[in-house]
């Protein structure tokens, strides 16, 4: 049949009759058929029918819409509520496990977010954050490698980024570079001093337009003056109150850097906000650090551009390569050009892809929103399912409210309006959980969030949280009930159609694949962070103390040696140009050895250290010797790693030549691998030479064990009479490799917590279904009984039918958590192996946990006497 | 106690049930309305005036008859009452009473 397109559009007519007053229909349907048809006669149909949908839709007004009492409305949702009420109350340990189910799923989604909203606000806060781009290279190697790093290239084509980025680049508006350390964000800290005053503090070089391009307010001197030269100096409001009564009073005063330089304070900013990832007590201009050396140069050069208004950064970065590479005369065969990430993505993406940012945290902020709408889903599944079980007991009441001629859609309202009910006080519920454990949670994290309490976006979305999350838990329930038929209620109990229990069912084997996910994820996360906390290094961490080697150290450090030797509790001590779990520095520049193949390239970590290193550090000597104090030619000799060796191609390298930074010496020995730095990258070859002549660096002392109280007062003492200008600071080397874990500890420690709740959750929901499973089965088991089942039979019986849906969800989830976990692993440089038993381990948990979860329900049901129950047949 | 002054677009809405007569009813007056002054407005809109209006005791209204253009269903006469009038003349002697006092015609 061809349809007609010559009447009026019947939806838009049904639409009209859905609100219009009934006593307007005839004269309304009547005008709007009339202009209808008249538009129609004009020749367009589709005008008509569009004009049509117009007059309906104007015809929602005041007037013209059905009157819905409001007195009516208020009474039926006081009744709704009321009668939502004493069904809550009615069945209290139901009521119990639902709402507090949701409640702990609730509290958790919010903690996380607030979580994720807080790494999320990092270097967010300034003024121009949308124009801040941080400069980095890609580098393509011959071998089509490719490379990134946001390290500013020293050199030609550094100072073409730093300086004439700005005249030659229209968008680049302002230029500024600020030099971040290798162990700190900004550098190690320094001694300042005033008279009598001597504190150490970390800081920074930046370029002098430093305060106008970042929103770090400025509250006594001038932005511009900041640091508009080499003797000005930049601090906090905290370092201003360190050495002088107020911010004010600083300005004009001098201060001394390194028992060296001085610095005129020309202004004073607000302490940095916890939410700049830019950490750092005063700021230098960072011509210092070209003209008066004021550091030896261990820093990176980050690069930040101020774009104009609306500029693209690609185009500005394509622009950026273009300039560069017609400028840059490279021998090296390699392409660079240039990329620009957002300054304040600088934070959750540190490292690089394929050339590109990628990685960081940002993979656990991923990870955790994921989690949290896990945990939110398995909250709803339970409440939905928990709800759909108890119509058993509702399945009489829905009955009667029928027969007495309810109406479908009233019987709805009311049950929405009761998990409505539900939810909100599941929400308040959460809200004070999340209040009340917040300072917790803050210690747990390291963070210092706080509540949004006076935002309106927080209550908005909190609000709308809630009635989603009503809806979603309560729309399949509330329709289930709804559709019960009367007639079949009220001859028999409710049974469940076969549909609608696979449906119960599969939802709860999701939500187990869920919590499973969660669990073996976080067993295997853990696993990681345990195995690369508690992995041998290859040397001892334990009871060692390093100091950073400035003032006097250096020039008298026979005499420091000898002196701490002398001191108790003290074991060892000896020097090393890196901290040793974060030898850093690593370089191209070209080593020399005997036997090299021509443009054979290793790019080696140089380590300098002293004769007793390999003993202090607890180093193993797989080939030849160690250095030896007593052998004049050792002060030119080399040791390399194992890793090393093997890169370098040669055999038996015992007395082979190395030549290095115009040092040629020979080879003694060759060092067992150990672990340089973060367990994160792999080892690298390492050479390692003695220096008499150490400016720069870690004094280590090994103490003797359990007796860290004695050396550190030895070493204060001694330090104190060496080094008088320098406060005696130091750091305990266990702690600081802990250190470099911190992100992953956290995040280890968040997923232990998530996942655990989520497991208790899933297990509430496995409770409140076992009671109503054994409601329902009372009289099966009864008669069971009367039979001549005993107790282990009837417990074996009604407990199989959980683990079986446990068992399916765990066999489901098994080789998809294999495959994600894997995936995961991979970006380790050490890892453990997956094996079975971590995944048997796991289901062993579970089962234990279900058949827990479920025995409970079945011992009652085990116990009940049949002539009870029957009694009524 | 009810609203009892006149807005623009109910003065002539007032003004076209008028003139319209017999034949005022919403669709019709919708019509008229837009080709008189050139500007469209919804059925609705109209509508719901002439319901305002008669809430204020200027119109009256009553079914009319129906015709096979509306699918047999009948019209909503609308017919100006003893007040309507008033109003609408009061309305007019103001406007004369306000042109008279502009300077520029007044003393032309």
């Amino acid at each position: 049949m061809v349809k007609n397109n010559n009447t009026p559009p019947k939806l838009a007519e049904r639409l009209l009759l859905c609100f219009l007053r009934e006593e307007l229909a005839e004269e309304v349907l009547g005008d709007l058929d009339e202009k209808f048809y008249g538009l129609a006669a004009n020749g367009s149909t589709w005008q008509a029918r569009r004009n049509y949908w117009y007059q309906v839709l104007h015809y929602l007004r005041p007037f013209a819409i059905k009157s819905i009492s409001s007195k009516t409305r208020n009474i039926m949702l006081i009744n709704h509520l009321k009668i939502g009420f004493r069904s809550i109350k009615s069945s209290k340990a139901f009521s119990i496990i639902n709402i507090s189910g949701l409640a702990l799923g609730l509290a958790s989604f919010l903690f996380i977010m607030l979580w994720v909203n807080d790494e999320l606000q990092m270097d967010a806060f300034h003024s121009k954050s949308n124009q801040l781009f941080n400069v980095y290279q890609t580098v393509e190697e011959q071998s089509g490698n490719l490379t990134g790093s946001f390290e500013t290239p020293l050199g030609n084509a550094g100072a073409i980024l730093l300086d004439s980025a700005e005249s030659e680049i229209p968008e680049v508006k302002m230029v500024n570079h600020y030099a971040t350390g290798y162990e700190l964000p900004w550098g190690f800290p320094k001694t300042f001093r005033l008279g009598e005053k001597l504190f150490k503090l970390s800081g920074s070089r930046a370029s002098a337009n430093f305060f106008e391009m970042f929103d770090y307010p400025i509250i006594a001197g001038s932005k511009q003056a900041a640091i508009k030269d080499i003797s000005s100096i930049a601090i906090s409001r905290k370092m201003a109150l360190m050495f002088f009564d107020s911010p004010e009073e600083a300005i004009g005063k001098t201060l001394n850097y390194e028992n060296n330089l001085d610095f005129q304070v020309q202004a004073v900013f607000e302490d940095v906000p916890q939410h700049s990832s830019l950490e750092f007590d005063y700021v230098i201009n960072i011509e210092n650090q070209i003209l008066r050396k004021v550091e030896w140069a261990s820093h990176k050069i980050i690069t930040t551009y101020l774009l104009a208004e609306g500029a693209n950064p690609d185009e500005v970065s394509r622009k950026l390569s273009a300039y560069l590479s017609n400028r840059v005369d490279e021998n090296s065969g390699n392409k660079v050009s240039i990329g620009l990430q957002p300054f304040k993505d600088q934070y959750l993406v540190s490292g690089f892809d394929n050339g590109k940012p990628a990685n960081g945290k940002m993979a656990y902020v991923k990870l955790f929103i994921a989690v949290a709408i896990f945990i939110l889903i398995v909250a709803c599944i339970n409440f939905m399912n928990l709800s759909t079980a108890r119509s058993v007991k509702k399945g009489k009441e829905v009955a009667v409210r029928k027969v007495v001629g309810s109406s479908k859609s009233l019987l709805v309202q009311q049950f929405l309006s009761e998990f409505l009910l539900m939810t909100l006080m599941a929400f308040a519920l959460a809200v004070l959980i999340v209040f009340s454990l917040l300072p917790a949670f803050n210690q747990f994290t390291g963070k210092q969030i706080e509540l949004p309490l006076t935002e309106l976006w927080f209550w908005g979305s909190l609000l709308l949280l809630a009635f989603m999350t009503s809806f979603a838990a309560g729309a399949y329930p509330s329709f289930f009930l709804s559709a019960l038929i009367p007639a079949r209620i009220l001859k028999g109990t409710v049974r469940f159609s076969k549909r609608s229990r696979l449906f119960q069912k599969g939802l709860v084997v999701f939500q187990f694949c869920l919590s499973i996910m969660l669990l073996i994820s976080t067993v295997v996360f853990t696993w990681q962070t345990n195995y690369i906390r508690n992995s041998n290094l290859g040397y001892d961490k334990e009871n060692l103390i390093y100091v950073r080697i400035e003032g006097d150290l250096n020039p008298k450090y026979d005499l420091l040696r000898k002196r701490l030797n002398s001191m108790p509790g003290i074991a060892l001590v000896d020097r090393s140009s890196e901290a040793p779990h974060a030898m850093n520095f690593e370089t191209a520049d070209p080593i020399n050895w005997e036997g090299k193949q021509e443009g054979h390239v290793v790019s080696f970590k140089p380590v300098s250290v002293g004769f007793d290193f390999t003993k202090i550090m607890d180093l193993q000597v797989v080939e030849g010797r160690a250095f030896d104090r007593n052998i004049a030619s050792d002060s030119n000799a080399f040791m390399i790693n194992e890793i090393a060796l093997k890169e370098m191609g040669i055999k038996d390298p015992i007395g082979k030549w190395i030549s290095a930074w115009e040092k040629k010496g020979h080879i003694v020995g060759v060092l067992k691998d150990f672990h340089t730095h973060s367990f994160k990258q792999k080892i690298k070859p390492l050479v390692v030479d003695v220096k008499e002549d150490l400016y720069f660096g870690e004094v280590i002392v090994r103490t003797e064990p359990g007796k860290t109280k004695e050396a550190l007062a030895s070493m204060e003492q001694v330090l104190g009479e060496i080094n008088p200008d320098y406060p005696f600071s130091y750091k305990f080397l266990d702690a600081e490799y802990m250190k470099l874990y911190k992100s992953e500890e956290t995040v280890s420690n968040l997923c232990n917590l998530f996942a655990g709740l989520a497991i208790i959750i899933s297990c509430l929901g496995l409770l409140g279904l076992s009671m109503f499973s054994a409601q329902q089965r009372t009289k099966e088991m009864g008669i069971r009984k009367v039979l001549g089942a005993d107790a282990g039979h009837i417990l074996s019986k009604f407990s199989i039918q959980f683990l079986v849906l446990v068992a399916i969800a765990f066999l489901i989830t098994v080789p998809l958590a294999w495959i994600l976990m894997n995936d995961w692993l991979q970006g380790f440089a050490y890892r453990i192996d997956l094996s079975w038993w971590i995944f048997a381990l796991v289901g062993l948990v579970i089962l234990g946990i279900t058949i827990l979860t479920v025995s409970f329900q079945s011992f009652k049901l085990a116990r009940i006497n049949p002539a009870r129950t029957l009694r009524l047949e | 106690m009810k609203e009892t002054r006149l807005g623009e677009f109910e003065e002539v809405i007032l003004l076209l049930v008028g003139i319209l007569d017999d034949d005022a009813y919403a669709f019709k007056i919708a019509e008229e309305f837009e080709s008189q002054t050139a500007r469209s407005v919804s059925i609705g809109a109209v509508h719901s005036t002439l319901n305002r209006l008669s809430e204020k005791g200027f119109l009256n209204s009553e079914m009319g008859a129906s015709s096979p253009e509306r699918g047999g269903r009948r019209k909503r006469i609308y017919k100006i009452t003893a007040l309507g009038h008033r109003v609408l003349t009061e309305a007019k002697d103001f406007r004369v009473s306000l042109w008279n006092q502009f300077p520029g015609l007044a003393n032309g």
